[in-house]
């Protein structure tokens, strides 16, 4: 097999870094272990939600005050911005709208009652829920294990805003007695199902402006679900981000699958890459399982897109050493595992931020700077100098790493999908 | 001040031998009230493997221990089987073990009466097929796996049933004395915030390894030696049955099958307080590798986390010579001591038991009720050896059991916990009994003890706890459940379970936007004493006899 670019990993920046560089008329094929952070993320863009523990009302400003080795310094303000303007229209071409800038950040709701600072919300969980935005009804629906209408409500109490708790009941079908988030969105897309829905959601939000509700509302059909919905319930839906698999991330993953399809992109899934072949220092190949053997596709370029510890990209080992999966990339360890992760859970964990060091053409270096590979990038969560968890940066850490390897990887100007 | 409570006897602690103690008096007939400073179970009495002993482990150099074993090992099924895995064990030989201690062995369980079978290596791997195939000959002994907050449970609701009282999160404070003799235990009433006395006749110190701090509240010395035990959490059972190494008691030479899990035991070492549970990376590692010697794939496996509990060792004062600070601890009691404080100290109404392990919780009990009655002047016999426990008509557990009762019911979309198959039926009937603490709905229920470590039941089951409860702050709660299961995870996290930390902080920290707000913790909340991995001298062991062969040796413990 043979290909221009091996992309590796299709998360969130793998999957941008795919559409780019096939947009930008490079023949493409992904290979990917499994889901990424489309499926364990929030559902939103976060570009900086966090520095240094306070909250980022500013997140382009802030990004510029980032340390020089940031993956978003490293890709640079340019890229980020195009990044995000590319991402708004390919994402509303998808039928997946979003609102915000990223010149301020906005609050995305929670299952939890917070409101997590992000950049760009899908639409569905647009409309704003602040203290002083009127009574808010946190609606579940009967039977639905992943949320609770009244640990929302209360956390959304907390935070000021006038909330109660209520349950909606589903119509009778197939799944009564067992289902999960993606079984309820799947019936969601129905319409039989949204108009037997409809009535007994707007009768427990009754009362209210505006309804929250768990991120369920349709996965296969962009945002229309959630639309025809809300005007059927005559009040605005907010959808809460709530625990993976994100109902939200599979919209967005279903949009690039798409898009990819629509490119002629091919792809290679639940097949990880497991090494790469070389010719001096230039990577010639990568090797992925296959079904009874080991695949070789040929290729220029290689965009590693693997993701960090997290993400399956490295392996945190026993003693204390880190290993880049792919490509054996060398990535900084620690002198024993216990400096691995800190004393508190919800504090930080050093290696949430442990990742691969590059050059600012986001190539992997050795220790001394010098790069490692000239034909590999690394885009994305694989990337150090960064935490995504902590800092909210994921979505716009891979959109404006993704951008720059298109770029690099094609220099002339990347048509508007 | 006038007295909350009046009551014949206080039973100081809430592990297993403090509850033992409790029906024990039930039983007889005798008004108690047990005060206990967590919740039942969360000192060593949940921080053990769960091995129910046959004796095999002491059966070469302690036959009265071994003996003791194997007769609470027969009772115990009896009075308690749904609180036992009847899974049995083997004492397999690898290569370099001496084959004269293998001899020794079955002469051993022979004069202590337990029963062994020698198998072949091949029929060794038979019955675990995971074994090394380096096993050259195992011995077949009646060892099983014991759920202790079951037993604590059960013992705890038939005492109740009887008239007697449970106080959890009532720490003792003080003692009031008249004399030679105590009138009252002052407790500290956690949840009023307040302090209460409770007028006694009779005080029983069944604190395990704490029992030192209530002699000290009471004016008596009592030397406990605090022996911290390590044990590692694997991801799976790996074994039907318990495996142990055919060899002189060391680290790491015992996997016990519990539930959903395997537990590999343990280092003992002598640390200056029970409340040093602190566990360093080296004692994971030697636990998993030595055990991988039985079972291969252990070495390759994920951990799931590592735990140390404290066994409550005793010191007697007049240990002949060599018992000196720190040093030759092999004087240490090998099996339980009740303590006349009226004879030793000249405490006219109190009693201590000290050292014991789990298995022979119900002996010990016997022994110091028997001690107690007569002076009491009661003269209903012991009755806890025949009269079984409420729940013992299920007959034994079996593992399989639960995963059965759900795909019989097709109650899948009730689970709260996946990986334990806790219902929402179980949570809210335990919310609706006052378990408003996931961690104490974790002990109660095992909620978040599997392979995601609470990633997905930890939020439903707060969420449950909201629906119940308009009061309080549900935030908080989560941040404590989620703080103290992380305790510990220094030392286990790589590889697979590094992964899953750090997709669970995602969820928490990344979606739920929940940071640490540095509440305290309930340990720092009740002033124990910080720890830090690596604490404790290695080298300082709790004497070679006692090294692994009072790895069941973990009684009760309570608070002080």
């Amino acid at each position: 097999m043979r290909a221009d670019v091996v992309v590796v990993g299709a998360g969130p920046a793998g999957l941008a870094a795919a559409v780019r560089l096939a947009e930008a008329g490079r023949q493409v094929r992904v290979i990917a272990r499994g889901n990424g952070f489309t499926h364990w993320g929030a559902g939103a863009v976060d570009v900086l939600g966090r520095l240094g523990g306070e909250r980022v009302e500013r997140p382009l400003e802030a990004a510029a005050r980032l340390p020089a080795e940031h993956p978003c310094r490293l890709a640079g303000e340019a890229a980020l911005r195009d990044g995000l303007d590319w991402f708004l229209r390919f994402a509303a071409a998808a039928g997946l709208d979003h609102a915000g800038d990223p010149e301020r950040n906005r609050d995305q709701v929670t299952a939890l009652g917070t409101l997590r600072p992000t950049c760009l919300l899908p639409a569905p969980a647009a409309h704003p829920v602040a203290a002083g935005s009127g009574r808010v009804a946190v609606v579940n629906f009967e039977g639905f294990r992943d949320f609770s209408a009244a640990l929302c409500a209360a956390g959304l109490r907390s935070a000021g805003v006038d909330a109660v708790a209520a349950t909606a009941p589903l119509p009778a079908w197939d799944h009564a007695r067992y289902f999960t988030a993606v079984e309820l969105a799947r019936a969601v897309d129905d319409d039989g199902f949204r108009r037997r829905l409809a009535p007994g959601l707007a009768q427990a939000a009754a009362g209210a402006a505006v309804a929250v509700v768990p991120a369920v509302l349709g996965v296969s059909t962009g945002h229309a679900a959630w639309a025809d919905l809300e005007r059927q319930a005559g009040m605005p839906l907010v959808e809460a981000a709530t625990v993976p698999p994100s109902i939200p991330g599979l919209r967005l993953f279903a949009a690039y699958r798409a898009r990819l399809d629509a490119l002629g992109v091919r792809w290679q899934f639940g097949f990880p890459a497991v090494g790469v072949e070389w010719d001096g220092d230039r990577v010639t190949a990568v090797r992925s399982e296959g079904a009874s053997r080991v695949l070789v596709t040929r290729c220029q370029e290689v965009v590693l897109a693997s993701g960090g510890v997290a993400g399956h990209g490295i392996e945190a080992n026993r003693d204390g050493t880190l290993a880049e999966v792919v490509a054996g990339l060398p990535v900084e360890g620690f002198p024993d595992r216990t400096a691995f992760v800190g004393d508190r859970f919800l504090g930080e964990h050093p290696l949430g931020a442990a990742g691969v060091r590059v050059d600012a053409e986001l190539r992997p270096v050795h220790a001394s700077g010098s790069p490692v590979h000239p034909n590999v990038r690394c885009v994305g969560g694989l990337l150090a100098g960064h935490d995504p968890t902590v800092e909210g940066s994921r979505e716009g850490v891979a959109l404006a790493t993704a951008t720059r390897v298109a770029e690099l990887l094609a220099p002339a100007p990347t048509p508007v999908s | 001040v006038t007295p909350a409570l009046e009551t014949d006897v206080v039973v100081v602690g809430g592990g297993v031998t403090g509850v033992a103690v409790l029906r024990d008096l039930a039983l007889r007939g005798v008004r108690a009230v047990l005060v206990e400073r967590f919740d039942l179970g969360t000192g060593t009495s949940g921080r053990w493997h769960g091995l129910l002993h046959s004796g095999a482990r002491y059966a070469v150099r302690d036959q009265e221990s071994a003996r003791e074993c194997i007769e609470e090992n027969t009772v115990l099924r009896r009075i308690a089987p749904h609180t036992i895995e009847d899974i049995g064990g083997l004492f397999v030989l690898l290569p370099g073990d001496d084959e004269d201690y293998a001899g020794r062995f079955v002469e051993g369980c022979k004069a202590s009466g337990i029963t062994t079978e020698e198998l072949s290596a091949a029929e060794a791997r038979r019955r675990e097929p995971l074994l090394s195939p380096d096993v050259k000959l195992a011995f077949a002994v009646p060892d099983g796996g014991i759920d202790s907050w079951g037993l604590l449970r059960s013992m705890a609701a038939d005492a109740q049933a009887r008239g007697c009282r449970v106080l959890v999160r009532h720490p003792m404070v003080g003692v009031e004395r008249d004399g030679d003799r105590i009138t009252a235990v002052r407790v500290h009433d956690q949840v009023a915030g307040e302090d209460r006395l409770i007028g006694c006749q009779w005080v029983v110190n069944a604190a395990g390894a704490w029992a030192g701090e209530i002699g000290r509240m009471a004016g008596v010395p009592i030397r406990m030696i605090a022996g911290k035990g390590v044990m590692v959490v694997m991801a799976s059972r790996y074994v039907r049955g318990v495996v142990n190494a055919c060899r002189k008691p060391a680290d790491g030479d015992i996997i016990v099958p519990q539930h959903e899990v395997a537990i590999l035991g343990t280092t003992s070492v002598q640390v200056d307080s029970p409340d040093d549970i602190a566990v360093a990376p080296a004692d994971v590692d030697r636990m998993v590798d030595m055990c991988a010697q039985m079972v291969p794939s252990i070495g390759s496996g994920r951990v799931l986390r590592a735990f140390a509990g404290s066994r409550p060792l005793y010191q007697p004062e007049s240990a002949d010579g060599g018992s000196g600070d720190g040093g030759d601890t092999r004087e240490v009691s090998r099996t339980f001591t009740v303590l006349d404080h009226a004879t030793r100290d000249g405490l006219g109404n109190m009693l201590s038991i000290v050292g014991g392990k789990l298995t022979t919780c119900r002996q010990m009990a016997e022994a110091l009720v028997d001690r107690l009655a007569e002076r009491m002047g009661v003269t209903e016999p012991c009755r806890t050896a025949t009269e079984a426990l409420p729940g013992a008509d299920h007959g034994p557990h079996r593992v399989a059991a639960p995963l059965a009762g759900v795909e019989r019911d097709v109650t899948y979309g009730e689970l709260v916990c996946e990986c334990e198959l806790v219902t929402r039926g179980q949570v809210r009937a335990a919310i609706a009994d006052g378990l408003t603490e996931l961690e104490d709905l974790r002990r109660k229920l095992r909620l978040g003890y599997g392979p995601c470590q609470a990633a997905f039941c930890a939020w439903r089951a707060a969420g449950m706890v909201a629906e119940e409860r308009d009061q309080g702050d549900h935030l908080a709660g989560l941040e404590r459940f989620l703080e103290e299961r992380w305790r510990g995870q220094q030392a286990t996290t790589w590889g697979d379970q590094a992964r899953q930390a750090l997709l669970n902080h995602a969820i928490y920290r990344g979606i739920f936007d929940l940071r640490d707000a540095g509440r305290p913790d309930e340990a720092a909340a009740a002033g124990r004493a910080p720890t830090e991995p690596g604490e404790g001298d290695p080298t300082t062991r709790v004497g070679d006899e006692l090294a692994g062969e009072s790895n069941g040796r973990t009684s009760s413990k309570a608070g002080g």
